[in-house]
């Protein structure tokens, strides 16, 4: 009858689970890198909330701490005037409301926010107040004005007092005073110095604003004791939380990890003891999890793996003769019950629920922070489950419940023995109070200093008197306290976080504005490019467009996402598997296979029979290493490693080349895209793979319409295609570098079938019947570039007809020149490349970074990433954008009356690029909490993941490496269209909205021909007022950037102002 | 200039290169002064090119003039006549200590250079390259040492430096619980080893390794004490030596190690600090010989240890506990060719070993992009190979073997039982003792930590 009841409620279990799964960090094996919002399980909520609530879940930063935002405050990045901006909008018609008789809420918070105000923990304060001179000078900040105002207001006031006793209000007041004024040489008062004078006025300053926080929250009993020194003030609350912000209550309750009801048995049971019982749940459970998911690392599989994960655990835990320490056999019997019962996993769940004596309310978020307790092995073990049948050896289906009913199990072994332990606890577990509500007795008296402190230095730079001060009212006091709290560090760091994406806003729009006035060039040029050049909208490749533009002037680029439209499962010719080369939310249909040319077909086989060969000679090699006659043996003749040793690391460059020139014997011949499907269907097989015209034809059309190409007299005689993707040594992380748009993926395939589909006679006769010609004398060449090394890699030049060569050779030399560029620019923000380094030097630098065993970071990735344009090139083209624009192609002419192509090209574009930003943003806030922290004791796990040295949570997010040069700012789209067409695409697109509407991305539309910018505002388009007119002009790029490491502002290139100063 | 004075410059020049470099970061720190990552490297590898130099000199001065044992004094340091105690410094340079200071020189060097770059822009830089520092001295004079308090002081910079360096993240919780284990045991093993010292001390009245195993250059000295003192010393030095190379039962502390940053892991680990037990049985060698029951119970350990490491390794599924326990395989069997007196065997297996697994923990972080590359070159996923095992071995064995290697042989476990618990249960019953003492003694509870909770809240503000 039990069970009976107990399965009842097993729907309703499972979607607790599954709701709690919702929260687990949503990446998947390491080896193919999507970059997604960290809070994707946040995201209907608008952005400033969604951050709240989901730091509080996970324990994670919102925003960088406070003294981050000063720092760019003072150093400029974020300006006075744009705090004053975003308060006003922020506060909207309360920014008028006055507070007591202290000005108004908003020159009480601003001020708040330009002046660093310090807080501590209680001791800490103390020691400051004591030992510093924080009672002897007023803060550096205050002006020189307001401090002799203070001070003479005090002065005249306190002779004229000591005249007139009996002028104060309150005889609280009076003592006060008198106390302060027993420290001074009183006799001598006439004769005080400044100094002294200062020192007086402080001290006043500092007991009467303790005194009013006590009047303020009615504790008026602890002045006596307290006020005589203050080292002893507030020694009631000598067991204040000490967090370093901490200010207020309101902004208390958020600061603690877990609210109540998130709380688990082992959070009570830590702070009731200290014990933490999850050290032994964790470390049987990471060790088990890693086993189970290995994709074929270990030797020896996980026994009964087939059989799911509960039934392996119990299996392997039931063993006899292993369990030496009593938990160990209290976990052997319980397993033995389990496996005799035959108990299901979503039972035993049920069962350690109650047990536990979780309350039925809170049982769903118990669940939650169970499994976010280890959230990274739960998350991954629910990726296994669900999205990885690609992957050797997935998870089967149900995995994440039986996790959780093994956690589930270990926890409530665990917890129980702590408290038998600890406590002395040996009743039933369901007893143990661990549901209780905190007590909150010190929730008041916490906090009394810090606060004083507060009012005593907002007193300070707002120049109050402390003779204002105390003919306050209680009620005035708390009013003041209240609007203090009102403003917590929280609410601080959002509004700083704000100006300082509003500082970079308005530079973006400005200078866009600007630049299109000063360099006004035609939006249709009348003149044919030379030739074209399609890249990704990746915006590493802005520099690499920026530098061939600034090279040959007639040429012209296009950005497009990097899969070019070709949404294809492709196996390269000495590649072993498939791998999907698309954005993750397209399903591919079709295969393509990348094949030696038909007359080397035998060749391949003899080089591909030794690479075999090689392949498993080098892998019985390294395991042999690890057994004990390999590792005999190997160990004999180990001293031959010292050879590669020291030159892979002394010579990394060198070493690589020589590797190339061996690895060059068994490589694949010369290779030919299998693009063509003989089959109806397609499919895996040898003659279902590719694509039949028809198809080819709409691909061409698709990307070719999308970035504006349409016109015969607008496509030159030469167009490039260029994928990306990045290869480096010693990154587990080496996919986070690749192309976003293909998934994870290397993108040079795609520009060589869709060069190759274009070139196609059949392709062309098919788009010409649908209205889109491509002239006879266009040739399309697809190439590859490596974002890492800066190398160019060029598909099928064999097939580049004799009248093209000298075009191409043209081509070829100009990028050439402009990777060469490009190198130069990256490599002003690696630290170990000298600033005075040459163009040519760059590349050998960048190419050593990509092969070197002990380089961290080969290369920055999308670090710094910032704005997205989307709209014609002619009006950015020229402006320097520093690598953080991603540039998307489009353009309104061609488009129809809807804005259809926008709208298809949006709803890609927005969500990868709004991915990629958040999880830079988050991996760099809280670089340990949302990222994977420090790449140095990474360890690869599973081959799956990395866990943080010798056994951890594995680590989803991007390692500190990666983002350490990011600035975190919401990723500003500029679209090149009108407000109404992109009103409607918001409402009709529900993925776009979401990111738009809730704040998660910034957007403005603009106009090149009005030079117009309309922001998006809460729901309106509002009219954007420029701030500066003009931005500075230089000659090329590097005489921009030239000397510089640190971020920098827009500039107009303009080729012809640098030939007049040289 | 002779050739003798020569030599002992050289031979100065060896010692006193990590030593200067040592103290040149040392004083810096004390000065307040904060050296660049540029200058910090640059002495590292200065400091390593010299050392390097100078015994590569003496390697050359030696095969030319044939000498097979060259010692080089610096000085009585203590000398306490009652107690027929001195504190000699001295340095042998021999056909042991050469290969092995020069195997130090040059993975300490090739891994400074990879950490110069590996740790660019981390905060903690400079504490890296003063550890490293401390390492490289003692890895240098106790490979050179000619006296087992020499001997003794390189093992404790050695295993200071290590510790240190486990516990190199002290910002998070395991690595600072990692460093005190691998700590703990350092200790016990120092302390067999303090009193190894003692009584060869008591036994041969100094600590110099030539009286000690009598005449003759390594490996060919026998040594002068009888075969019941050398069992006694024998069995203490090989507690140190198993608790240095993490032989059985110390065996748990080796992947637990593996927390610091790659580059140490490799050094420590794979290469230097887990060969020093075997170093140490290898420079007492001579005492082994004059006991079967030692030589029998050094091979039992070192057996036991390969046999554990090997089944081990095979269920690791992460890189670096697969390499520890690899490692631990092999010093296992570098034990038991010392202890069947195979010394040369031994020597080049440790050269060998470690340089092999010094690129390969270097590599760890490669794994992905090796895997794939042979994924590629074999044409398919890498199966797991039908092996013996698969076939022959019940299924029931299988899955008990399985968890005996996944808790890493239980050692951990039992240690903690059997040796940690009643340990810490003793103390814990002294300390009850003197609390009710102290309580009856004020009329009242005494201790006011008691009632203290433990402060669990963090310091960090969240959102």
């Amino acid at each position: 009858m039990e069970q009976g009841a107990a399965r009842q409620g097993e729907p309703e279990l499972l979607q607790q689970i599954e709701h709690a799964a919702h929260f687990l960090p949503s990446q998947g094996p390491i080896t193919v890198f999507v970059h997604h919002n960290t809070l994707h399980a946040f995201e209907d909520l608008p952005f400033d909330q969604g951050v709240a609530v989901g730091g509080t879940r996970f324990g994670c930063h919102a925003f960088l701490p406070e003294e981050r935002y000063r720092h760019k405050l003072e150093r400029g990045r974020i300006r006075v005037s744009d705090l004053e901006a975003v308060l006003l909008e922020d506060l909207g018609d309360d920014a008028d409301r006055w507070v007591a008789s202290f000005g108004t809420r908003y020159e009480l918070r601003l001020a708040m926010l330009r002046f660093p105000l310090r807080t501590g923990p209680t001791a800490e304060l103390r020691w400051v107040v004591a030992e510093t001179d924080a009672l002897r000078k007023f803060r550096e900040e205050v002006s020189a004005g307001t401090k002799r105002m203070t001070i003479e207001a005090t002065r005249s006031w306190v002779l004229r007092e000591s005249h007139e006793s009996d002028a104060l209000d309150s005889a609280a007041y009076q003592d006060l005073i008198e106390g302060v004024l027993a420290q001074f040489p009183i006799q001598t008062i006439e004769r005080w110095n400044d100094t002294t004078w200062e020192a007086f006025v402080l001290n006043f300053l500092w007991r009467v604003c303790q005194k009013g926080v006590q009047i303020a929250s009615g504790m008026s009993h602890q002045i006596g004791a307290g006020m005589p020194q203050p080292l002893s003030a507030g020694t009631q609350s000598s067991k204040t939380q000490s967090s370093k912000t901490q200010g207020s209550k309101t902004q208390g309750s958020k600061t603690q990890r877990s609210s109540v009801q998130d709380r688990r048995p082992r959070d009570y049971l830590l702070e009731q003891t200290g014990m933490d019982s999850d050290v032994w749940v964790h470390d049987i459970l990471i060790r088990f999890c890693a086993g189970f998911l290995d994709q074929g690392f270990a030797e020896w599989e996980l026994p009964n793996r087939d059989q799911g994960m509960f039934a392996a655990f119990l299996t392997l835990y039931s063993i006899p003769g292993v369990s030496v320490t009593p938990l160990l056999s209290e976990l052997r019997r319980e397993t033995l019950r389990l496996r005799k019962q035959h108990v299901s996993p979503l039972a035993s769940i049920a069962e350690s629920l109650e047990r536990l004596g979780v309350d039925a309310r809170h049982r769903g978020s118990f669940i939650t922070s169970t499994l976010l307790a280890l959230r990274g092995w739960a998350g991954m073990v629910w990726q296994m489950e669900t999205n990885a049948e690609w992957a050797p050896h997935p998870a089967p289906c149900g995995s994440l419940v039986e996790f959780l009913a093994i956690r589930l199990i270990l926890d409530r072994l665990s917890v129980s023995r702590t408290a038998r332990q600890g406590l002395g606890f040996a009743a039933p577990l369901k007893e143990l109070p661990w549901q209780a509500e905190e007590e909150s007795q010190d929730a008041d008296s916490e906090g009394s200093d810090q606060r004083a402190f507060l009012v005593f230095q907002l007193a300070q730079v707002r120049g109050w008197n402390p003779e204002d001060l105390c003919h306050l009212s209680s009620e005035q006091w708390r009013t003041l306290i209240n609007e203090i709290d009102l403003f917590p560090c929280l609410q601080r760091r959002r509004v700083y976080h704000q100006a300082f994406e509003r500082k970079y806003r308005n530079e973006t729009l400005d200078a866009v504005i600007a630049h299109r006035r000063q360099v006004n060039t035609p939006l249709a040029s009348e003149q044919m490019p030379s030739y074209q050049l399609v890249c990704c909208i990746d915006e590493r490749e802005e520099s690499f467009r920026r530098a061939l533009e600034e090279i040959d002037r007639e040429c012209e680029t296009f950005g497009v996402a990097g899969f070019f439209g070709v949404a294809m499962y492709y196996r390269g010719v000495g590649d072993a598997h498939f791998k999907p080369l698309c954005p993750v939310n397209i399903k591919p249909k079709h295969y393509i296979v990348e094949q030696p040319l038909y007359s080397l077909v035998q060749a391949d086989k003899r080089r591909a029979e030794a690479r075999k060969r090689l392949g498993q000679a080098t892998r019985r090699a390294h395991r042999g290493t690890r057994t004990i006659v390999g590792g005999l043996l190997t160990g004999l003749f180990g001293s031959v490693a010292a050879v590669p040793l020291v030159a892979r690391i002394l010579f990394p460059r060198s070493t690589a080349q020589i590797r190339r020139l061996f690895g060059g014997m068994i490589r694949p011949p010369s290779t030919e895209l299998r693009l063509e499907r003989l089959q109806r269907e397609p499919g895996k097989d040898d003659d279902a793979v590719g694509y039949v015209v028809e198809e080819m034809a709409a691909i061409v059309e698709g990307t070719l319409r999308a970035i504006g190409m349409s016109r015969p007299d607008r496509m030159s005689p030469l167009v490039v295609i260029c994928g990306h993707g990045s290869a480096s040594l010693n990154n587990p992380h080496e996919a986070a570098h690749d192309c976003g748009a293909c998934g994870g993926g290397r993108g040079g395939p795609n520009a060589r079938a869709i060069a190759q589909m274009a070139n196609d006679r059949r392709v062309r006769d098919r788009l010409l019947e649908r209205g889109l010609e491509i002239p006879a004398g266009t040739r399309f060449v697809g190439c590859y570039h490596n974002t890492c090394d800066d190398s160019v890699t060029w598909y099928d030049l064999d097939e580049v007809p004799v009248r093209h060569r000298e075009l191409f050779e043209r081509a070829k030399s100009a990028m050439d020149l402009a990777r060469k560029h490009n190198a130069h620019e990256r490599c002003r923000r690696f630290e170990s490349a000298d600033l005075s380094i040459s163009v040519e030097e760059a590349l050998r630098h960048v190419e050593g970074r990509a092969e070197d065993l002990s380089q961290t970071r080969p290369e920055y990735g999308h670090a710094t990433n910032a704005i997205c344009f989307v709209g014609r090139r002619a009006w950015s083209r020229g402006l320097f954008l520093d690598r953080r624009a991603f540039l998307t192609s489009y353009d309104p002419t061609t488009d129809d009356d809807k804005s259809s192509i926008l709208e298809r090209l949006l709803q890609a574009v927005v969500p990868v690029c709004a991915g990629i930003n958040l999880e830079y943003y988050f991996s760099y806030v809280d670089p340990t909490g949302y990222g994977c922290g420090t790449k140095l004791p990474h360890n690869i796990t599973s081959l799956i993941g990395v866990m943080d040295g010798a056994a951890s949570d594995l680590r989803p997010g991007l390692p500190w490496q990666m983002v350490e040069i990011h600035e975190p700012v919401r990723l500003l789209f500029v679209v090149e269209t009108s407000a109404e067409a992109m009103r409607r695409i918001i409402n009709d697109n529900p993925s776009i909205a979401s990111l738009v509407k809730g704040n998660w991305v910034q957007l403005a539309v603009y106009s090149p021909e009005t030079n117009r910018v309309e922001r998006y505002v809460d729901g309106r388009f509002e009219f954007y007022q420029p701030e500066q007119a003009s931005i500075p002009t230089v000659g090329c790029s590097s005489e921009w950037y030239h000397g510089r490491r640190a971020h920098l502002g827009y500039a107009t290139i303009n080729r012809s102002v640098g030939e007049e100063n040289s | 200039m002779n050739l003798d004075s020569l030599i002992h410059f050289l031979g100065v020049c060896v010692v006193a290169s990590p030593a200067v470099l040592l103290a040149i970061f040392g004083i810096a720190g004390l000065l307040g002064i904060r050296l660049g990552e540029r200058s910090l490297a640059r002495l590292t590898e200065t400091a390593v090119l010299i050392g390097l130099g100078a015994a590569a000199g003496i390697v050359m001065l030696m095969l030319t003039t044939g000498r097979r044992h060259v010692p080089i004094e610096i000085g009585n340091w203590v000398v306490i006549p009652d107690q027929h105690f001195h504190f000699h410094l001295k340095f042998i340079f021999d056909r042991l200590s050469v290969p092995f200071v020069m195997l130090s020189f040059t993975l300490c060097g090739t891994i400074g250079a990879f950490t110069s770059r590996y740790l660019h822009r981390e905060p903690g830089y400079g504490r890296f390259f003063v550890f490293f520092a401390l390492f490289l001295m003692g890895m240098v004079v106790s490979s050179l040492a000619g006296t087992i308090e020499t001997l003794f002081l390189g093992w404790e910079l050695v295993g200071l430096s290590s510790a240190l360096l486990v516990a190199y993240f002290h910002e998070r919780i395991n690595p600072v619980v990692n460093g005190q284990r691998v700590w703990t045991v350092y200790r016990v093993a120092d302390a067999a080893f303090l009193i190894a010292a003692l009584a060869l001390h008591h036994l041969t009245g100094a600590g110099d390794f030539d009286g000690l195993m009598g005449t003759g250059p390594w490996p060919e000295g026998t040594a002068t004490i009888n075969h019941s003192h050398a069992l006694f010393v024998g069995l203490l030095l090989l507690i140190a030596a198993a608790g240095k190379s993490a032989l059985v039962p110390f065996s748990g502390w080796l992947p637990r190690a593996m927390e610091g940053p790659t580059p140490s892991s490799a050094i420590f680990y794979g290469a230097l600090s887990v060969h020093l037990g075997a170093f140490l049985l290898l420079r007492v060698s001579p005492i082994l010989e004059q006991s079967r029951v030692l030589c029998a119970a050094v091979i039992l350990v070192g057996l036991a240890s390969a046999v554990l490491g090997a089944i081990a390794a095979r269920v690791q599924s992460d890189i670096k506990s697969a390499l520890a326990f690899a490692s631990l395989t092999q010093v296992g069997i570098i034990v038991v060719e010392i202890g069947c007196g195979f010394r040369y065997i031994a020597l080049i297996h440790i050269i060998g070993h470690a340089c092999l697994r010094t690129l390969q923990l270097l590599r760890a972080p490669t794994l992905l992009h090796d895997y794939h590359t042979l994924e590629n070159a074999i044409g398919g996923h890498v199966q797991r190979t039908e092996s013996f095992w698969q076939r022959w071995v019940p299924v029931g064995m299988r899955v008990w073997v399985y968890r005996f290697a996944l808790e890493r042989g239980l050692l951990d476990t039992m240690l903690d039982q059997w040796i940690v618990r009643p340990f810490v249960a003793l103390f814990r019953r002294c300390d009850s003792l003197e609390r009710r003492w102290t309580d009856w003694l004020s009329g009242g509870p005494s201790r006011e930590s008691d009632t203290v909770k433990p402060h669990v809240t963090s310091l960090e503000e969240f959102v």
